[in-house]
This record gives C-alpha cells, structure tokens and sequence, in this order.
C-alpha cells in the first residue's frame, strides 16, 4: 500500500510536515541486496574483471620491464596480435596443442565417464556407492600431485612403464624419451585429464541416468530395440542437456590446463615443441616479461574460451526444462 | 556357461579394471613414498619391501615442508573465511530478493568464473608487483578469494534459495528486523551450505599453482603446490620425498573431497543449470 502517506492533500491545519527520514523502509528494503552484493561485486570486478580489461589493454602495447619502472605506455596498436597471428608456431604447435588436445581430451573423457556411468547404473546400490567413493578418488586428487604421480609412472629412466616394457621385449635398453615427443607428450597428458576428469562426467551422467523413466525403456524392449539402440534412441535424447554440459564444461577445462603441462619434464618451456596456448602466454609474459606479446596470447585463449562459453550459455538458457 | 554368467563376470571384471585405473596412481603415490631408498624404481616402489617414513621426514624437516604447510595453511583459511562471507551475502541477495538486473549479475558471475587464470596472471601479476604484494600471502588469500567467489556464491544459492520464505516471514511476525533474521534464521539453516562452499574454497585455494607460481619467488612464502616443485631435477628426481610431499598434500584434499562430493556434483550441474 503505496497511499497511506497521501502526500498531495492540501490541509490547512496539518501540522508542519516532520522531515522525511533519508531512506525510507522501502528505499532501504531496495537498496539492501546491493548493499549485501557490493562486497563480492567488488572483489570480483578488481580481481577479476579489472584485470581482464587490463590484459585488453596490455595486448595493445609493447610493453615490457622498463615500462613497469617509468609507468609510461608505448601503445602499438595490433602490431602483437599481427605478429602472434602471422607466427607460424601459433598455427603449427600452440593452438593445435591446445584446441586438438581438447577436442581429443574432452571426447575421451565424455566417453569413458559415460561407458563408466552405465556401469554404474547396472550395480546394486551399495556396490554402486562404493565404486563411487573409489572413483571420486581419482577427482580429489590435485592437479599438481596427480601430474607428478603420472611423471613418477612414465619416468624415463626408472619409470615402472620403461621398466615394464623392457621387462617385455618392447622397448631396448637404451630407453625412449617420450617426453621429448610431442604425440606421446600429449598422449600422457591426455591420460593424466581422462584420469581427473571423468568422474565428473560418471556421477552427472550416472544422475541424469536415474532420472529416465523406465517405462521408456519398458517401451523401447517392447518394439524390439537392442542395448546400443535404447542407449542411441532413448537415454541420449533424454540426457542431451546433461551432456551438453558436462562436454562443455570439461571443453572450458581441458581448453585452459596449465600445471597438467607445466609441470612434465619439457613443459616449462625447455621444449618448445610441447608448449599450450596458456603456458606459452605465461613464458612470454611472467618469464620473458614482455607483457604485451603475452598478454595477446592470453587474449586469444580468452576469446577461444569466451565463444565455448556462449554456446554453453545458450545450450543452458535454450532448454526450458532445466530452468 | 550361461547368458546371464557371462554378463555378471563381465560386468565384474569391468568393474575390477575401473577400479585398478582409478585407483592405481593414488595407490602407487603412497607405495613410492614409504620406499626405503632415494633411488627407488619404479618395481621396487610398487610392494616396497621395508617401507619406512624416511621420505616423510625428510620432505617435512629438511626440505621444508612444514614452512609449505603453514603456508598453505594460512593462506586457505583466509580464502575459506573471505569467500564464504562475500559468497553468503551474495547469495542471500540474489536467491531472497527480487531486484532488477538479478538475473544480469547471475550470468555475469557465472560468466567471470569461465574466465581463464591464465588470461588473469599477466595482469594480476603486475598490479602485485606495484602493490608490493609479491611474496604476500595476504595478496595471494585476496586473490583465492576472488578466484572461488563466483563458484561459491552459486552453489550457497541453492542453500539460500531452499529457505522457505514462511520461516523468513514467520520471524518479521515475531518482530524481528532484517538483520536479526539473517542471523538467527537464515544463517543457522545455511550452515551446512557455508561448510560444503567453504571446503570447496579450502580445495582451490590448497591446490591453485600457477598464481602461486607467479607470485611466489622466495622459497618462505612457497604454498605446497609450489614447493613440491623443488624435488624435481632435471636430470633426476628424489621420487621418494616427491611422492611422500604429494602423500602429505592430497589426503586432507581427499578426505575434504569424499565429504562435499555430493554438493559439488549438484553445485556444478544444478547450479550452472537453474536460471
């Protein structure tokens, strides 16, 4: 009720108007969510946002360890972007390292979560909880230990695969330095994202799996249809909102793994033939500092990024049922 | 044998060969590190033989992992008392009040949270060093902070959101003010929210390396992520100590893991889902 106060009737013998208090209950009441927001709106836009206007903004200079000191810009328009476009180690070794790796890292996850989530499926609820608990294991394990636990199992010199296919025959003794190749470079790195990573796609899937009614199936066994068909024609139209998002979401991961190639023997920039668009930014920009040049790359990735991100969007906002 | 056989010990052995794949790295970190010599091999790593806690003692005294510890530490519990404080605000004025722009700052922070660390460390690189926050562990919290604020304020939204507005309401009825309900109702209710959010940060925060890595060039304000660095060489490494130092860092995140894993799933599906 908005007119208890009547603020337009004239009345001679009303009583001088009492000041009105700066906020009023609604005003406040308004006012309150942006006053709770404020705290977290401001650390997200000065850690978060500012810097990326700031990365922007540095892709557009040259900017390097004496501009840091004298604070003065040297704006060279798109002279880093003409550069890192027409580098010919972009087209041949960073970006397919980092998009090929993706699409390769990302299907074989989605995969093999979803083969493990059938699995699960078909278990009795205890057992399932179980293997749960045991596969979660895999997702707590920390980026950085995870990928020095897979270094240790690949150790070229005493590593117990070397040791192994020695033990059969496979490889001599002079050994094989599968780091220093990029395929099999990529191809550990590629275990080691499969390994973290599908037990987020096991238990989403597995959840949405639950959710599908029976009688589908039911339906389905009626009309004659085989595992592979109640799996093609029921249970993937069903859950394309819940694939959707685990492809997308482990896309935005496996576009951005940093420690994952960092830390293998060659990744830290030693070789440059094993080097992902996020490493190589960081070498050119925290260790060779030249920030501009740096910068750019990160701003393509970030642009990579940005467009999976906007088909996430729409895949979420599109399908009304998940709302 | 029958159909129905074949299909049990199939499904049986799939199952066993899940479990060795999943299991086999943690299994084989925690064999390596209780191996009695430096120079271990991979074979011998597998059943150590006289399994001793040399490793451990040596990465915690002489290689400095205590310093990393208490690093680490003190670092995650700042993020974990700053994000769940920002994060419960925040969700509390996104999930208990209508406002406009509500579902514009929703997609924004959910937009920010895809932002890639590696766009950010240039950046956030560079206004350290002229904060004179390099090798602060205070500058590396803030920043942790910001990094799993988006994250925690859509899951502690579900939280907020699941009240239902007849407690809220129930307690104006009662007299109480706005901030009197936060506190002695919705704050009580979202407890076990703020704890599952709050784990969530310690994860981040425990495990983040490369602004660690950036930040950090004095080996006293290492984190553990950065400091387990130190065993690698380039020609060998002290797998021993590496895999006991690796032991030390992912139990706790383990055991925090099993016990939020339910909330993370739904935080990350649920969450990004519900418009």
């Amino acid at each position: 009720m908005t007119a208890t106060t009547t603020p337009g009737r004239p009345s001679a013998a009303a009583p001088p108007p009492r000041p009105r208090p700066l906020l009023t209950r609604r005003r406040r009441r308004a006012l309150l969510p942006w006053a709770l927001l404020a705290p977290g709106l401001a650390v997200l836009g000065g850690l978060l946002l500012y810097p990326l206007g700031r990365v922007l903004w540095l892709s557009v200079q040259d900017y390097g360890l004496d501009n840091i000191l004298s604070g003065e810009t040297d704006f060279n328009g798109l002279e880093n972007y003409a550069e890192l476009l027409s580098d010919g180690y972009l087209w041949r070794v960073a970006l397919p390292n980092t998009a090929l790796f993706a699409v390769v890292a990302v299907g074989a996850t989605v995969v093999f979560g979803t083969l493990v989530a059938l699995l699960l499926a078909s278990l009795r609820p205890l057992a399932r909880t179980a293997v749960i608990s045991c596969v979660m294991i895999a997702w707590a394990m920390p980026a950085v230990t995870g990928t020095y636990v897979w270094v240790w199992i690949f150790d070229v010199d005493r590593g117990i695969v070397r040791q192994g296919l020695e033990a059969a025959g496979v490889l001599g003794p002079d050994g094989l330095n599968w780091f220093a190749d990029r395929l099999l470079f990529y191809g550990i790195v590629t275990l080691n994202i499969v390994h973290h990573g599908f037990p987020f796609v096991a238990v989403t899937v597995l959840a949405g799996l639950l959710t599908v009614p029976r009688e589908l199936y039911e339906a389905a066994l009626i009309d004659g249809a085989g595992a592979w068909q109640r799996f093609r024609h029921v249970t993937l139209p069903v859950l394309r909102p819940v694939f959707a998002v685990v492809t997308i979401l482990s896309t935005i991961w496996d576009f951005k793994v940093f420690a994952q190639v960092f830390l293998m023997p060659g990744g830290d920039g030693a070789n440059r033939e094993v080097l992902n668009l996020g490493v190589w930014s960081y070498l050119q920009g925290i260790v060779q500092r030249d920030y501009g040049s740096g910068a750019a790359v990160a701003v393509l990735l970030t642009l990579l990024l940005l467009a999976i991100t906007l088909v996430y969007l729409r895949s979420l906002f599109r399908d009304e049922e998940l709302r | 044998m029958t159909r129905r056989t074949r299909w049990m010990l199939g499904r049986a052995l799939a199952v066993a060969a899940l479990l060795a794949f999943t299991l086999f790295p943690a299994y084989f970190m925690v064999a390596s590190s209780l191996a009695s010599s430096r120079s271990v091999t991979g074979t011998e790593a597998l059943l150590p033989a006289e399994p001793t806690l040399d490793n451990y003692r040596y990465a915690l005294t002489e290689a400095g992992f205590l310093t990393y510890l208490g690093n680490s530490l003190l670092v995650a519990v700042v993020t974990v008392a700053g994000s769940a404080l920002l994060a419960l605000l925040a969700a509390v004025a996104v999930s208990r009040f209508r406002f406009r722009l509500r579902t514009t700052v929703l997609v924004m922070v959910l937009v920010v949270q895809m932002v890639p660390l590696e766009a950010l460390v240039i950046p956030l690189f560079l206004q350290a060093s002229s904060l004179g926050m390099l090798n602060s562990l205070l500058g590396l919290s803030v920043v942790y902070i910001a990094l799993s604020l988006p994250f925690a304020i859509w899951m502690l939204r579900g939280f907020t959101a699941a009240v239902p507005a007849e407690v809220e309401e129930a307690a104006y009825i009662d007299g109480a003010s706005w901030p009197r309900m936060f506190w002695s109702v919705l704050l009580p209710l979202v407890a076990p929210g703020l704890v599952a959010t709050g784990i969530f940060s310690f994860i981040t925060a425990w495990n983040e390396f490369l602004i660690a890595f950036a930040f950090m060039d004095d080996a006293d304000t290492y984190t553990v992520a950065v400091g387990l660095r130190q065993f690698f060489g380039q020609n060998t490494t002290d797998w021993g100590a590496m895999m006991a130092a690796s032991t030390i860092i992912t139990v706790p995140v383990m055991l925090f893991f099993l016990f939020v894993q339910r909330g993370l799933v739904s935080g990350l599906v649920q969450g990004a889902v519900k418009g």
